[in-house]
């Protein structure tokens, strides 16, 4: 009965005709029964079996980030009725770990707590399930988060024998063959030259050292302590983790071309243009704008929708390539509607290829670098995106992200997220 | 009465020619203006300071017509609905009520000549007697949003529903002031009407890109009523690629502002919205995508109904400021080639076009009598137009 609603609806009927998406201005409003997020953060990523949570268990990383989010937010954790941590390598699923962890960190007894794996977008998983609960008005306030200690639980063990049944069937034998493997096979059907890759890889390296240079990281990233054991001295300390050490300086298209290939004599894919293996931890705090707004929270995004699509095994790579539009179906925006995408660098040639044939400007694309550059921790990459989009989002005074990625097996996830 | 089939059994008494027809005969009196430059004949109201809503013609009489207009374009201010009469001396005002919120729709009693109820923006329903002064008779207020259409059960005629911003839609009886049933939609619901056969029988258009039927004679149960949605944007079950060798174009979900059944296919519905397409509907085929697209309309689409006297014919008043008269196609050739196998979407074609409104168009109504093509448009220019459709058809 308001007069600024009558003119905001009258509004969006005439714009939604004009534009002819209907979507954008749809997603701009704000709703009290919109699924917000009132913090979100990481731990700094660091090299698997190198960096400085090489030591490190995944729980504790997960442990410290949880801390980061109650004091960032300065939630009351009582009031935190779930968690959901996307976690790939962890034995058993981390499931009792990670309960044990939200314990560490201060959650009472009372806040439950659940692992899943769907792969590369664990993370990303988590969230939208934690959001989904609390549209479907199971939860009032819950954790979305994701976690890998690469360092201590990557390994072959991390896919059991194919059993005679699983092998018998092609498509699903493709299930198992090896991402480096298949990417190269796919970078060679698709055309996807060397250089091009190398191009795409170089330019990540080199926006994630100037973001670092510039402090844009110092939003997303909880500092931590960990303990350390020195590789040479194999004596312990204990340093204090606070920037992703995968990112370096000097790297160029030129210097990437040294590189030998990994996976093929012939081949294009190599530890320079893929992404690194990684240690890290990410959290974001979902709850209804309502909720928000009652409890004094600060909102800094919008959650609004999410795709999942299945793909051919051995084409995992093109996963964003069908989530994305997917997502945008159901949103009702269209790729020009969206400021930036934060899409996963598994690989530089399956993340090209998909911007390339979503027609996304290379600008609009990881602003900050992505897995290539600073690495990606599995179950972690998709509560990490969350983090990375929102803070660049806001500090360039834009809106509407997407963040997306591939999932081994032949998947795609993408989801929409709105600034604020 | 030739073409002319009453829908819903009245017995008609009238006479074979509308007013109007008589009127533009006589020589222009003052408040009547003939207009002649682009279409043959044209009658014209003004309602000055309020900006009309809706307009329905009177089902007892051709030659009466309520207008429901709200004071600066219905944001913020007084309704007044105006009842006119068409009689020698031109379009006079019989009544007008006044309210203290907008009015966006308006409904004629079918049981009683002189009623009608109006959908008011403080989110009541008021009934109003052209024999009683100022006041509405009954006033109905449970809407806790915008009322934002109503529609008088056609069948049995004891009964009227109405739809709101706040996502439901209530069913009342004119002579009790609480609901008998309230339906939830769930998202802002711009239009509901009944099927004009069967009176248990609910339609919704809502802003969630839904056409929602509700069949009374089902049980409550879980669902409320609720037996068949069919999400308008969606494309037909054969899938993006056709057999014709074309791709339906991807629609993004869109609010939808109207709807109508036909009057003649009682399974036929039209619908209409801000993605600017009128598109057919069967419902009792929820999944199978719509039967036909209507494409012309340059803004949202925002009201549209469909003609009383043809079975394929049906008129929409949009945001583009223009009045469009389509042809579904059902009854044409459906193949391009004989032989061919026919096309799983229809394209309607587009008979005329009036374009005299200088403001959003945002309700027409066809008259019930006559030759069967007059038409009672409204817009935000403070005007009420009535014309022969058959004159934009001729030229």
């Amino acid at each position: 009965m308001g007069a600024i609603d009558r003119l905001q609806s009258i509004g969006s009927q005439l714009s939604g005709a004009a534009s002819a998406s209907g979507g954008k201005s749809k997603l701009l409003e704000k709703n009290p029964d919109d699924i917000v997020v009132t913090a979100c953060l990481r731990s700094a990523f660091t090299k698997g079996g190198k960096g400085g949570f090489k030591d490190t268990q995944a729980s504790d990383l997960m442990a410290g980030v949880f801390q980061g989010l109650i004091e960032r937010s300065k939630i009351d954790p009582k009031l935190v009725e779930d968690v959901c941590v996307g976690t790939v390598l962890a034995p058993g699923g981390g499931a009792t770990e990670m309960r044990a962890a939200a314990l560490v960190a201060g959650f009472p007894v009372t806040t439950s707590v659940r692992t899943l794996n769907r792969q590369c977008s664990s993370g990303l998983q988590a969230c939208v399930d934690v959001a989904n609960q609390i549209k479907a008005g199971m939860i009032e306030i819950g954790v979305g988060a994701g976690v890998e200690s690469m360092s201590t639980n990557y390994g072959p063990q991390a896919v059991a024998e194919f059993s005679p049944l699983l092998e018998s069937v092609p498509q699903a034998a493709n299930c198992k063959v090896g991402m480096g493997q298949l990417s190269e096979k796919m970078a060679k059907d698709l055309k996807i030259t060397r250089q091009a890759q190398d191009a795409f890889a170089a330019a990540s390296y080199q926006k994630a050292l100037q973001a670092q240079k510039d402090g844009l990281f110092k939003d997303e990233i909880h500092p931590l302590k960990a303990k350390y054991v020195d590789l040479k001295t194999d004596e312990e300390k204990e340093v204090i983790v606070d920037r992703d050490d995968g990112v370096r300086p000097g790297i160029t298209v030129e210097s990437l071309a040294k590189i030998r290939p990994a996976f093929d004599k012939e081949g294009t894919i190599h530890a320079g243009n893929a992404s690194q293996i990684s240690d890290g931890a990410a959290a974001v705090l979902l709850m209804k704008r309502s909720t928000a707004e009652k409890l004094g929270q600060t909102i800094i995004g919008k959650y609004v929708a999410a795709s999942i699509v299945g793909v051919e095994p051995l084409l995992m790579g093109l996963g964003p390539w069908k989530a994305i539009p997917k997502v945008f179906e159901l949103t009702g925006i269209n790729k020009d509607d969206v400021d930036i995408f934060e899409i996963n660098e598994a690989f530089a040639s399956q993340c090209l290829w998909c911007a390339n044939e979503l027609g996304i400007p290379a600008e609009k694309i990881n602003p900050k670098g992505g897995a290539i550059a600073f690495g990606h921790p599995l179950g972690c990459t998709g509560a990490r995106q969350v983090s990375t989009l929102l803070y660049e989002l806001k500090r360039t005074g834009k809106k509407i992200g997407v963040t997306s990625m591939c999932i081994g097996t032949g998947m795609g996830m993408a989801a929409v997220w709105v600034a604020e | 009465m030739g073409k002319l089939k009453l829908f819903n059994g009245r017995v008609a008494n009238q006479p074979k020619l509308p007013n109007h027809t008589c009127l533009l005969l006589a020589s222009p009196r003052p408040g009547v203006h003939l207009l002649k430059p682009t279409m043959a004949s044209m009658l014209e109201f003004r309602t000055p300071g309020f900006n009309p809503y809706a307009v329905k013609y009177s089902p007892y009489y051709d030659s009466r017509i309520a207008v429901a207009t709200s004071a600066n374009y219905g944001i913020v201010g007084n309704g007044r609905v105006f009842c006119l009469g068409l009689g020698p001396g031109g379009v006079q005002i019989e009544k007008t009520f006044d309210t203290n919120d907008s009015l966006y729709d308006l409904a004629w009693s079918e049981i009683n000549e002189n009623q009608m109820v109006v959908a008011c923006g403080d989110g009541s329903i008021k009934l109003f007697d052209l024999g009683a002064n100022d006041f509405p008779v009954m006033n109905f207020h449970e809407h806790k949003r915008e009322t934002f259409s109503v529609c008088w059960n056609p069948v049995t005629k004891d009964n009227f529903l109405s739809s709101s911003w706040d996502g439901t839609v209530k069913i009342w009886s004119p002579t009790r002031t609480e609901s008998l049933k309230t339906l939830p939609v769930g998202s802002c619901t711009y239009s509901a009407q009944f099927n004009p056969s069967n009176p248990a029988l609910i339609s919704t258009a809502s802003s969630d890109s839904h056409i929602r039927v509700y069949d009374l004679r089902t049980p409550v149960s879980a669902k409320y009523h609720l037996t068949t949605t069919i999400p308008v944007h969606a494309p037909p079950a054969t899938g993006a690629f056709l057999p014709n060798g074309q791709t339906f174009p991807a629609f993004p979900p869109a609010e939808i502002l109207t709807h109508d059944w036909n009057k003649y296919n009682h399974g036929l519905v039209a619908a209409g919205g801000v993605d600017r397409v009128i598109r057919t509907f069967d419902v009792r085929n929820p999944s199978g995508g719509p039967l036909s697209l209507l494409r012309g309309h340059e803004y949202a689409v925002r009201r549209l109904a469909w003609s009383p006297h043809a079975a394929d014919i049906l008129i929409s008043a949009s945001y583009d400021m223009t009045v469009r008269v389509w042809t579904d196609g059902s009854t044409m050739p459906a193949a391009p080639h004989p032989g061919q196998p026919e096309p799983p979407v229809r394209e309607g074609v587009q008979l005329g076009l009036m374009n005299r409104h200088t403001e959003f168009v945002t309700g027409v109504d066809w008259c019930l009598f006559g030759s069967g093509g007059w038409v009672a448009s409204v817009g935000w220019d403070e005007r009420v137009l009535l014309w022969d459709a058959h004159s934009l058809l001729r030229a």
